[in-house]
């Protein structure tokens, strides 16, 4: 499956939200920690779903590269366009 | 069972080394990869990073600090370092988060403190870590693993004895001071002779042991390293991440691999239990599983029930749950629970525990029953005697079922904290060292009922509330020296719950929300530590000694009774004066909690 940067970003939005602990708003400069209130063990939770969702892997090494919700935007955009998944 | 002559870690690999039907298998997230190096190969692998070390210009008895995120590199190089003499400095690698400044602070301390004159790392780690070299005046170079793994350098034998220093565990704990616990050659073999055949009943060489666990802890180092290379037994072992993200691949490796042994803290347990779905355990077999060994954290029965009741339908049984008390200090374990009996708990009555120190039974179920988990009895030559806390030289041990600070004596104990004479003075007391938990022995055994040192424990790691405190009354708008922090076991979660109370002169509402959320992110992005409740409150509410000094238990208490809360929202500013007049000492404290409520 393809997937375009726009829903991309919705689909992160979403899953975000439905994990997050705190009312703020989700957007690209949320911190996941400490915006968003997700614990490590929370954080590996969401990265298993995403995962799943976007068929494909996240390694541990680009998981010391993450803090925002833009940091993981970018992780998946960059593996979704090496496997030529990523649409325009 | 009598001990066999101690063996340093260094002839325990050399020894391993006859073997080539068992050894270490290092799985990796892509579950085609599973890289299996028999002990013959260990020995090979480590004798080639140990000589990488030495040709670096590393002699006996000189620090090296490893920040290998890779299993593989961890374990060779770790033994490489221990068998030229070289004492490795394990420090945990970064985690990304947003966590980084805490981490790099922590890092140099640990560092300096070790005076590690080398530090072997990844490439990609060894960016992240930048400067480092230039704040660690004793740290000569900062090198990539990479090299290292196609060395060819040779390891020129170096003699070892059973006290020479093996490594520094430095204690995940405080950000300010981690501690460097120093542990010979000689505390390893006694500490592995009372887990492996005294505490455990393995069997050389058959037992296979199965670990997610991270390798610069105690847990996963001591127990899965080199406690197999004593016996011989075969490890799988898994990346700790690959564990958090998808726990299922921790059964799947029991599974596969038939394994008899693997450990995790309370934690571990809960999230399998939460985590792990129907669907995951399709096709699994758990029932090679003998030993599930459960410690490094408050263990909450109810948790080890819970993950029984799930995975029993693919052959999990129960009784193969090992209740364990251990900490650094004593290498790794003080005592289990004796093997194939299951979880175990002594019900006592609540009250009488809290309020007296007294552990009297009671019957199961009955009003104010607290169920407290059994964790075995000391190893043979080890003593653990419970002591009242100001009870200096351990002049007369507590009676049986009276609680008091646990202490510990034994060839297991270390010597001190690496280059801490005052600290390391402080932690015994007479011959005994001070475990700092609090706890009673009945029949012989051990029961551990919480921390005199008052340590949170979430997911396996320490935090002093000192650090959590100081680090929330920066924000502004708390008030300077007002901020209480401790952990609860109270509440919906299945783990230590962190909560910090703190005192604020702000009334409006929305202000004091971003409060919150301010102080959660300074203690996250310092500390590295998710806050479960942040509660603000009216000044003067938070209860004080005649000292002056914050009293945590006794806000823990207020918290878990609901009158914390229930008094900060309802009570009137006007009355701040005489509140905090009163408040001043334990009695006024008291009669202030009935006006308040009354009033309220």
């Amino acid at each position: 499956m393809t997937w375009s940067r726009e829903n991309v970003q919705k689909k992160l939005v979403e899953v975000f939200g439905q994990h997050k602990q705190t009312e703020v708003d989700v957007s690209a400069e949320s911190e996941i920690v400490a915006d968003l209130g997700i614990d490590s063990l929370g954080v590996m939770e969401v990265l298993a779903d995403l995962e799943d969702t976007f068929k494909l892997t996240i390694p541990d090494e680009a998981l010391r590269e993450i803090n925002t919700i833009g940091d993981v935007a970018t992780a998946v955009l960059t593996r979704l366009e090496n496997d030529g998944r990523l649409e325009g | 069972m009598s001990a066999p002559s101690p063996r340093t870690v260094a002839q325990a690999i050399e020894d391993a080394a006859a073997s080539s039907s068992t050894g270490y298998r290092f799985l990796e997230e892509s579950p085609d990869v599973a890289p299996y190096h028999s002990y013959a190969d260990v020995e090979r692998m480590s004798a080639r990073y140990g000589g990488a070390m030495q040709a670096m210009g590393l002699r006996k008895g000189d620090r090296v600090a490893l920040i290998l995120p890779d299993n593989a590199d961890f374990v060779f190089a770790f033994l490489g370092a221990v068998r030229a003499g070289i004492i490795p400095v394990p420090i945990y690698p970064p985690t990304g988060l947003g966590k980084l400044a805490g981490y790099l602070e922590n890092t140099l301390h640990i560092v300096a403190k070790s005076g590690a004159r080398v530090l072997l790392t990844s490439s990609d780690i060894k960016k992240i870590l930048g400067t480092i070299q230039a704040q660690a005046p004793g740290l000569e170079k900062v090198v990539a693993v990479e090299g290292v793994r196609t060395s060819n350098d040779k390891l020129r034998p170096e003699k070892v004895d059973l006290d020479d220093v093996c490594f520094l565990q430095f204690t995940s704990g405080s950000t300010a001071r981690p501690k460097g616990v120093t542990l010979t050659h000689r505390n390893l073999a006694a500490n592995v002779h009372a887990i492996m055949p005294v505490g455990l009943s393995i069997q050389d060489g058959v037992d296979h042991g199965v670990s997610w666990l991270p390798l610069y802890h105690d847990m996963g180092l001591i127990g899965f390293v080199i406690a197999p290379v004593y016996h011989r037994n075969s490890i799988t072992f898994l990346p700790p991440l690959l564990f958090l993200k998808r726990p299922a691949r921790w059964l799947e490796s029991i599974s596969k691999y038939k394994g008899t042994i693997s450990f995790g803290p309370n934690f571990a347990y809960a999230l399998a239990v939460k985590r792990i779905k129907e669907s995951e355990m399709e096709g699994l077999d758990l029932s090679s599983w003998r030993i599930a060994g459960c410690g490094a954290e408050p263990i909450r029965a109810e948790n080890l029930r819970a993950f029984a009741e799930k995975f029993s339908r693919i052959g999990f049984d129960e009784r193969a749950f090992v209740c364990c008390y251990g900490m650094a200090e004593s290498t790794l374990a003080v005592s289990f629970s004796k093997i194939w009996t299951g979880v175990r708990t002594d019900v006592v009555d609540g009250e009488t525990l809290w309020s007296k120190g007294r552990a009297e039974p009671v019957a199961e179920g009955a009003p104010r029953a607290s169920g407290i988990v059994e964790c075995g009895m000391p190893f043979e030559g080890h003593e653990i005697k419970v002591f009242a806390s100001d009870d200096d030289t351990s002049a007369r041990p507590l009676p049986e079922r009276e609680v008091g600070e646990l202490r510990i004596l034994g060839p297991s104990v270390m010597q001190g904290y690496w280059n801490d004479p005052e600290v390391t003075k402080r932690s015994f007391a007479g011959s005994y060292l001070r475990t700092g938990d609090l706890g009673y022995i009945a029949d012989g055994k051990v029961y551990i009922c919480g921390r005199s040192k008052e340590v949170v424990i979430v997911n396996g790691r320490n935090y002093y509330p000192q650090d959590i405190e100081w680090e929330a009354s920066q924000v502004e708008g708390v008030r300077k020296g007002n901020v209480i922090a401790f952990g609860t076991m109270k509440g919906p979660s299945d783990r230590e719950r962190v909560v910090i109370a703190f005192e604020t002169g702000e009334k409006d509402e929305a202000a004091k929300k971003r409060l919150e959320a301010d102080v959660r992110k300074a203690v996250q992005q310092s500390v590295g530590l998710t806050v479960d409740d942040v509660v603000p409150l009216a000044p003067g509410v938070l209860p004080k000694t005649s000292s002056g000094k914050l009293q945590r238990a006794k806000t823990r208490e207020l918290y878990e009774s609901g009158e914390l809360l229930g008094r900060t929202s309802a009570r009137e500013v006007d009355k701040l004066d005489l509140v905090k007049e009163i408040a001043k000492s334990q009695i006024g404290y008291f009669r202030h909690r009935l006006f308040g409520k009354s009033d309220d």
